[in-house]
């Protein structure tokens, strides 16, 4: 594609209105209808998104959710994915705690996980990013990094055709962040809070996809059982009438969600 | 549960983003509407190209990523075709309390765009367009009443004749 003439003007704000309703923006859509255009493909919250959120509420002990397991890597590819986006969770929650240590371990564990997908030239930069960043409090850089890291695996993957990898790297990040806010939660139960962990259609989203993983790639006791955690999380993971979930139904998700993800450490 | 009988199947863009514009925006070359990679494509030949409907998109939005209180750009994206006086839809995960900045672009300067965001059961969620001294370009903020699945509409006008190529970046704070 050549470069178009467009990229050279620069672009500026004229004006902000709310909700104009353009010509033939319907004020109601059906979401049934069979005419209406999905676009396909999911983009996964990623931790900080729902942390800035629930920061708003007040402070919260997140250096208490800074987890620090031992990897033990082995030949299951699945597994290492499922690590790897675990593994930038873990990153986000230690940006969120400003644990320089912790992020710079992180960024070292990115680089060896990376190295294990046979994507670590594209990771390294980012990865070096990280622990420097780090090492220098630049919080905001290494946000930017832990999330470009994890998009440019992602790209690596969707580029190899490994899209079974991605949906793996995408649950794993999901279950890590998850299990950080539902664990937080427990100890600082807010209904106002709770709603947070309102996401049915994501969770269903996220089994539908790993459902749809060959056998092949989803060998090992381990991932029956994230089947089943994905399962049990999607009728927990919704608000009831009143817009929360319930402190006891937070303190089964935070249970679920901490065993599921020191399975797949320990498998 | 929502019924999805005529997917378009765009990518979420493997794009590598930069924050600023003077990075580009790179992504595997993948041709729109192909959910599966065409048979000449091979693993590990996709050669990376610079995402020019994305730039306009990134372009679009730097003003908003920089000050006191910055929108923090996600590196994810969405991109596909869409032909002029037809909308899409796309399904997201919006969490109460933040603030969430989409912007939309095409490449043709005579196109007009328009983002819209509605809830769960379809209804338009109240927001602030954001219009730009180009068509090509549009941006919506938007402030979930609650936490939970909304969809963002987009649609092209059919002030252009041709199909174009289309890029969703978003930010929150």
């Amino acid at each position: 594609m050549v470069m178009n003439k467009t990229l050279l003007f620069s672009i500026c704000l004229v004006g902000t209105v709310h909700i104009s309703l353009s010509q033939g923006t319907p004020e109601k859509i059906d979401l049934k209808d069979p005419n209406i255009q999905f676009v396909d493909g999911s983009v996964i919250p990623i931790p900080l998104e729902i942390f800035t959120s629930l920061d708003k509420l007040g402070s919260q002990d997140w250096a208490k959710q800074v987890a620090s397991y031992e990897i033990t890597l082995d030949t299951n590819r699945s597994r290492t994915a499922m690590l790897f986006g675990l593994t930038i969770s873990e990153g986000f929650i230690a940006v969120q705690a400003e644990d320089k240590e912790a992020v710079r371990r992180i960024g070292r564990e990115v680089l060896r996980l990376s190295t294990s997908l046979g994507v670590a030239g594209s990771v390294e930069s980012h990865a070096n990013s990280i622990v420097h960043a780090a090492g220098k409090s630049q919080w905001s850089v290494v946000r930017t990094e832990l999330d470009k890291t994890r998009q440019t695996v992602l790209n690596k993957m969707a580029e190899l055709r490994d899209d079974e990898l991605v949906d793996l790297v995408s649950l794993g990040g999901w279950l890590g962040g998850t299990r950080a806010l539902a664990s937080v939660l427990k100890e600082n139960y807010s209904v106002e809070g709770s709603d947070l962990l309102n996401q049915p259609d994501l969770v269903k989203q996220l089994k539908d996809d790993f459902n749809a993983i060959s056998e092949r790639a989803r060998r090992g006791e381990v991932f029956a059982r994230i089947s089943k955690t994905l399962e049990h999380l999607e009728s927990l993971m919704r608000t009831d009438a009143n817009g929360a979930i319930s402190e006891g139904k937070v303190i089964e998700i935070a249970l679920s969600t901490k065993q599921l993800v020191e399975a797949i450490y320990e498998s | 549960m929502r019924a999805k009988p005529l997917r378009f199947a765009a990518s979420v863009v493997p794009g590598v983003v930069a924050l600023s514009l003077l990075s580009a925006s790179l992504h595997a070359q993948r041709p729109e509407g192909e959910i599966s990679p065409p048979a000449e494509e091979s693993a590990g030949q996709a050669q990376p190209v610079i995402d020019e409907v994305k730039l306009i998109a990134q372009r679009a939005a730097m003003a908003s990523l920089t000050g006191e209180n910055p929108f923090i750009l996600r590196e994810s994206s969405w991109s596909g075709m869409i032909d002029p006086g037809k909308a899409r839809l796309i399904q997201l995960q919006l969490f109460k309390r933040n603030e969430y900045h989409f912007w939309m672009a095409v490449p043709d300067r005579d196109a007009g765009v328009n983002v819209h965001i509605y809830d769960g059961n379809g209804e338009i969620v109240e927001g602030e367009n954001i219009r730009y001294d180009v068509g090509n370009v549009a941006g919506l903020i938007v402030r979930p009443s609650e936490s939970g699945v909304y969809y963002l509409r987009i649609s092209l006008q059919t002030t252009v004749a041709t199909p174009q190529e289309w890029s969703v970046i978003y930010a929150y704070r």
